[in-house]
């Protein structure tokens, strides 16, 4: 992950304020336009062309689960809370909707920017790490197979432990795959052994 | 009798970075005079002066003594930092503060009117200019702040854009002036050019210490390698000497600007402070700050925020540089930024000016690169090459 953040940008964000009308939603409309960005105020809950926003500022005073059209924790997008109470409740429920980021209210002339600036990063990191985490969890599944595919190039070429795998592992590299997925390729090619057929 | 507004005028004209400060008071105080001798305005502005002395915890509280004082309005700071000690103040008091200065950008306060200009009025048409003439490759320094900070980051962020680089960034605390080690290391990666967001005797003390490099090696003489700021003044020259010619500088304002409204400016400031006097963008962007809100006063009768912002706004106010329009949206001003070079007598000869005002961009969002100038007619007003 880049620790850069360039010169951001929102020209053409669309943002939705998921708070009642107020001075604190005209606000934050305000600071949105002046660096590039567009705002639709919605209240009570978002409807079904929210998902499509860049990014959702919500209140946290009086927000509830039954606004949001996701599940808790699963915006498909930036979410930033509106604190106007610092009741450890309400951060709490902030928390478990995900946000990447806070505002505090009363809100003047500033805050906006950083806010957006942090939760754009925030969740895009954290979608990395998630993308990570998957392809991590699906490499330890496939972990019998690879030995499968050890086990079928010692036999295939009768070569002890250490070459088979050796070689496992330059085919991945010559295939520019992952080791997992060069097993896959050679059980295929030496079709599979007893040993693990009983183990699968 | 005539009706007295106070006015407060918040300038540092002892320290690090006096002279500018001193310049920007006197254009401050040029404006409220001529208002309170043209019998036009129905009233008269009152200064309440302070000097913080370049020290940036005072800013708050002798800001915060001028309004208590019963100034609504504060035309002052310098440096950034200054400012950001101001904003509170301002905010909490429903006063107004004018900012004269260039700055770094990313700030928007609702009590704030900014009469100076923001990155894309001031580094990014100067790296327009120079990259293709000098290269890609930059060496930055700066007075250890948020403006030599941040107006680096942009113009690290500009480089890279343009698959360039910067070789070396080195920062100095305010009034410091041992620049050997940053000029050792200019010597040693041989940028193309060098940006120079020092302020003060820590800008005098660098350009004579490059100045002097270069006469030792022609390598770095200011037609190969020259340096660039967007902060230096007409006042400062003088304090340079011979070492700044050659070099670069972007301004809202120079005071070689051949235009009839700037030799009817020069020669009212001449009447008043004699034949000798030069103003820099800071005297001039003071000055108009000043004038702008008499005008306010005057049209709104009255001295409040509430009724000032939606004014200023509304129309546009002759300046020595062309006509001045304030964003409703920003509150920042519309300025054709100048680009020059310091020629012989110390002279800000202009090399490139835009024919019409750039509008304030303090967030970058219309931010597409550094285009070859002319290319981006569409947003903003291309830059005119007067002579190169």
């Amino acid at each position: 992950m880049s620790p850069s953040i360039g010169i951001p940008n929102f020209r053409g964000w669309s943002a939705i304020i998921l708070h009642r009308p107020h001075a604190a939603a005209e606000a934050i409309t305000r600071q949105l336009e002046r660096i590039g960005a567009t705002a639709r105020i919605v209240w009570p809950e978002l409807d079904a062309t929210s998902g499509s926003a860049d990014v959702v500022f919500f209140d946290a005073d009086l927000g509830h689960d039954g606004q949001f059209p996701w599940p808790p924790g699963e915006a498909p997008m930036p979410l930033i809370a509106l604190l106007g109470s610092e009741a450890p409740g309400r951060v709490e429920w902030a928390i478990g909707q995900g946000a990447d980021a806070h505002i505090l209210k009363p809100i003047g002339s500033a805050g906006v920017y950083s806010a957006l600036v942090i939760a754009r990063h925030a969740f895009a990191a954290r979608r990395q790490l998630l993308a990570e985490i998957e392809d991590m969890r699906d490499r330890l599944r496939r972990r019998p197979t690879v030995a499968r595919a050890v086990i079928a190039i010692m036999q295939g070429e009768k070569m002890n432990e250490a070459a088979a795998f050796r070689r496992l592992r330059q085919i991945a590299m010559e295939s520019r795959r992952t080791i997992e997925d060069a097993a896959e390729m050679v059980i295929a090619r030496y079709g599979t052994t007893d040993d693990a057929r009983d183990s699968a | 009798m005539k009706q007295s507004y106070l006015v407060g005028v918040l300038f540092s004209t002892s320290g690090p970075y006096a002279l500018l400060g001193r310049d920007a008071l006197d254009g401050a105080l040029m404006a409220l005079a001529e208002i309170n001798e043209d019998p036009a305005f129905p009233f008269t502005l009152a200064p309440l002066t302070g000097d913080p002395g370049g020290i940036t915890d005072r800013y708050q509280t002798i800001s915060d003594a001028l309004i208590a004082g019963g100034a609504r309005h504060v035309v002052g700071g310098i440096t950034s930092w200054s400012r950001k000690e101001m904003i509170p103040v301002v905010e909490k008091r429903n006063a107004l503060l004018w900012y004269p200065c260039p700055y770094e950008g990313y700030e928007c306060s609702d009590r704030v009117v900014y009469v100076g200009a923001c990155p894309n009025q001031h580094i990014v048409p100067l790296f327009a200019h120079l990259v293709p003439r000098f290269g890609k490759r930059a060496y930055l320094v700066g007075s250890n702040y948020i403006w030599g900070w941040e107006t680096n980051r942009i113009a690290r962020k500009l480089l890279e854009d343009c698959g360039g680089a910067v070789v070396g960034e080195r920062y100095l605390p305010l009034g410091r002036e041992d620049v050997d080690r940053i000029v050792a290391e200019i010597e040693a990666t041989r940028p193309d050019f060098v940006l120079n967001n020092l302020i003060g005797p820590s800008s005098y003390a660098f350009l004579r210490a490059y100045a002097a490099l270069a006469r030792r090696n022609p390598d770095f003489a200011p037609e190969r390698r020259p340096v660039a700021s967007c902060d230096l003044a007409e006042c400062e020259l003088d304090q340079i000497g011979e070492a700044g010619i050659g070099n670069f500088a972007a301004a809202v304002y120079f005071d070689s600007l051949d235009s009839e409204a700037n030799r009817r400016f020069l020669a009212e400031v001449r009447r008043r402070f004699g034949d000798g006097r030069r103003v820099s963008a800071f005297f001039v962007c003071a000055y108009m700050s000043v004038r702008i809100l008499a005008e306010a006063i005057r049209e709104t009768g009255s001295e409040l925020p509430e009724a000032i912002l939606p004014f200023i706004s509304s129309r546009s106010f002759a300046s020595p540089m062309g006509d001045l329009t304030i964003s409703a949206q920003t509150r920042h001003t519309a300025f054709a930024p100048l680009l020059a070079r310091i020629a012989e007598g110390n002279i800000f000869s202009v090399v490139e000016s835009a024919s019409v005002p750039v509008d304030p961009d303090p967030y970058l969002a219309d931010y597409q690169g550094l285009r070859p100038i002319g290319a981006n007619a569409m947003e903003r007003p291309a830059l005119r090459v007067v002579r190169s």
